[in-house]
């Protein structure tokens, strides 16, 4: 298992080291520079000189990029150009806002998603093809509906329309309820399409598990159908299960960027999209790289919990 | 040597049309979803070729004595604030979102099947320097890296559409090298070298047309996911940018203008989710004629 995670992790490494890189010189790949992208036309000569120098853009490519990789290391962010605000202090705020909602959007998928995959698969195998369709088909429409449109659709019946939830405003941490509130429908947004992934692997694993020779075995002994379908059906279909969370979580990532943007939302999304529009190449890289960072960390975590929990697999 | 004996032998050791054409050309018109991916698909393909010569306002022409109003006949989806026709705008913005979902896929299937073949087929020193990019890319999430890239290219069309092909590429090597290595262990892989053939007439006459079926598949997948994501990246403003319409940023348009007009964001919305659905239930009824198991 040490040996496994070892390989694993210098694997990660080698894969980080190659995202930081790719990162790097792509930004170098911006027509003329960063520095006079950013200033656009309002700078000339010697102003826009000072900015390359701010930039580190006046210093030889091969010890920016050992600078940058150095910086990284020590978790030295830099601050943003225009602004000059440590980019450390903006996550601090930003980066809890990003992954509460994650976490929120994984939680409520999971909760939904087992009982919903569960009850197609065993329509399917009770030949009960109508609901299993049903539901198929359905996970499918949501699963492809545009995210952005979602959320717009949703804020216009449930906030404008009901006036259920509030459409912006303040996140205040200090009320729960206004809290809860003010994230909900980001969260279901989000939580719609990891449903309709989820779901459908659920139904595809746990139909797998109700052929095998165990469940019919667990049958003949009397248990009754829901024991049969948690202790033993549902349990081994949990590995799949797991993995396709934590595979799904890059496009949960990619979705909070689009529900942040729509609900103004201050997170990592809305930073990214502000750092972009305002040029700062600075912020962008940084926030890209550290997307990638907590994608590539949580599909490492995710390996190492299925070999662990998974005793058939063999190291 | 069994698998020389099914009845799919002679389109196994065929050129490409005929390995996918012999499958398809009795069923294809006949099963359920390609009938319904059609009946989806065509009427907008219609709609959008003709749209020049329809009676409709064009995409981008005002008319101030119209502004915001409810869809009618005379405008099928409504106006927006400066009275342009909504239907019209839809129209030229599934204009867009075709142009980048075939380009999309074209370039995927194209780098795909190069680089997955050679990467499979070699192994050793070239397969490792392949895949060792394309786990970088992957490590991105994939409306990230597009976000990225198209930070660093600029907005518009050419940059979009191969930002999003660069987030896909990786898959398609993937997933054309793991078929590539499934292929090449194969009895009449073995049967072949046995006859002293090429390492040239293996790859192109035994191993990819044995490739195409799962890779046309992924391509009408990838092109759906490239219409999603090119409307994301417009409607956040880093995609196709206005007076140019896009589905996308039609749908950003009306954002401000949700409660007094909420055609505007939700038609066109619809749009981009009946294109991804026909999309999908096309690639999923040729990937269920072209697998044996599943008739």
């Amino acid at each position: 298992m040490a040996e496994y995670a070892a390989k694993k992790l210098a694997q990660m490494l080698v894969t980080v080291l190659g995202v930081v890189t790719l990162v790097f010189f792509t930004l170098r790949l911006i027509p003329g520079d960063a520095a006079s992208a950013m200033a656009g036309d309002t700078l000339s000569g010697e102003a826009l000189q000072a900015l390359r120098q701010q930039m580190g853009l006046d210093e030889p490519l091969v010890q920016q990029y050992l600078g940058f990789l150095r910086n990284l290391a020590m978790v030295d962010l830099g601050e943003t150009i225009t602004t000059r605000i440590p980019i450390a202090e903006l996550l601090l705020r930003a980066l809890p806002i990003t992954l509460s909602i994650a976490l929120a959007t994984i939680v409520v998928s999971v909760v939904l998603s087992i009982p919903l995959g569960t009850l197609a698969a065993y329509m399917a195998h009770k030949g009960r093809n109508w609901l299993d369709n049903g539901l198929t088909g359905a996970a499918m429409i949501i699963d492809l509906m545009p995210s952005f449109w979602t959320a717009l659709v949703l804020l216009l019946v449930f906030s404008l329309g009901l006036g259920w939830f509030p459409a912006s405003g303040q996140l205040n941490w200090s009320d729960p309820w206004a809290l809860v509130l003010r994230l909900a429908l980001p969260v279901i947004v989000l939580s719609l399409s990891q449903v309709a992934t989820l779901a459908r692997i659920t139904r595809t694993a746990v139909l797998e598990v109700l052929n095998e020779d165990y469940v019919r075995t667990a049958r003949s002994l009397g248990w009754s159908e829901l024991r049969v379908l948690f202790r033993h059906a549902l349990k081994n279909a949990a590995l799949p299960i797991a993995t396709v969370v934590g595979l799904s979580f890059g496009n949960l990532l990619g979705g909070t960027v689009i529900v942040e943007f729509i609900f103004t939302i201050p997170g990592v999304g809305n930073l990214l999209i502000a750092g972009i529009n305002s040029r700062d190449y600075q912020l962008v890289q940084t926030l890209i790289v550290l997307y990638a960072l907590l994608f590539v960390v949580i599909n490492f975590a995710t390996d190492l919990i299925y070999k662990t929990l998974d005793p058939r697999v063999q190291f | 040597m069994a698998d020389i004996m099914l009845p799919t032998a002679s389109a196994r050791t065929a050129g490409f049309p005929a390995a996918v054409s012999a499958i398809l050309h009795q069923r294809l018109l006949s099963h359920g979803k390609v009938r319904l991916a059609l009946l989806i698909l065509i009427p907008i393909l219609a709609l959008t070729i003709l749209a020049p010569v329809l009676p409709i306002q064009k995409p981008l022409e005002t008319n101030l004595r119209a502004m915001m109003q409810f869809p009618s006949l005379e405008h099928l989806f409504g106006t927006d604030k400066m009275g342009r026709d909504i239907f019209s705008r839809t129209l030229a913005g599934v204009q867009v979102s075709l142009m980048v979902g075939f380009s999309v896929a074209a370039i995927a299937l194209a780098f795909g099947m190069v680089l997955g073949t050679l990467a499979g087929f070699y192994g050793g020193v070239i397969d490792r320097i392949i895949m060792t990019v394309v786990d970088i890319f992957l490590a991105f999430p994939s409306l990230l890296l597009a976000i990225g890239l198209v930070s660093v290219m600029g907005t518009g069309l050419v940059p979009v559409i191969l930002a999003i092909s660069l987030a896909d590429v990786p898959r398609f090597i993937r997933l054309q090298r793991s078929q590539v290595l499934a292929l090449r262990s194969r009895a009449f892989i073995d049967a072949a070298r046995t006859v002293d053939a090429s390492q040239y007439w293996l790859m192109t006459r035994h191993i990819v047309p044995n490739t195409i079926a799962a890779m046309l598949v992924a391509a009408s997948i990838a092109a759906a996911n490239a219409i999603l994501v090119e409307a994301s990246l417009s409607f956040l403003g880093l995609g196709i940018m206005p007076p140019q319409p896009s589905l996308g940023n039609i749908v950003r348009d009306g954002q401000t203008y949700l409660e007094q007009a909420w055609w505007i964001s939700t038609l066109p919305g619809v749009v981009i989710l009946l294109i991804a659905v026909g999309l999908h239930f096309l690639s999923d009824g040729v990937r269920e004629l072209l697998d044996p198991r599943s008739r």
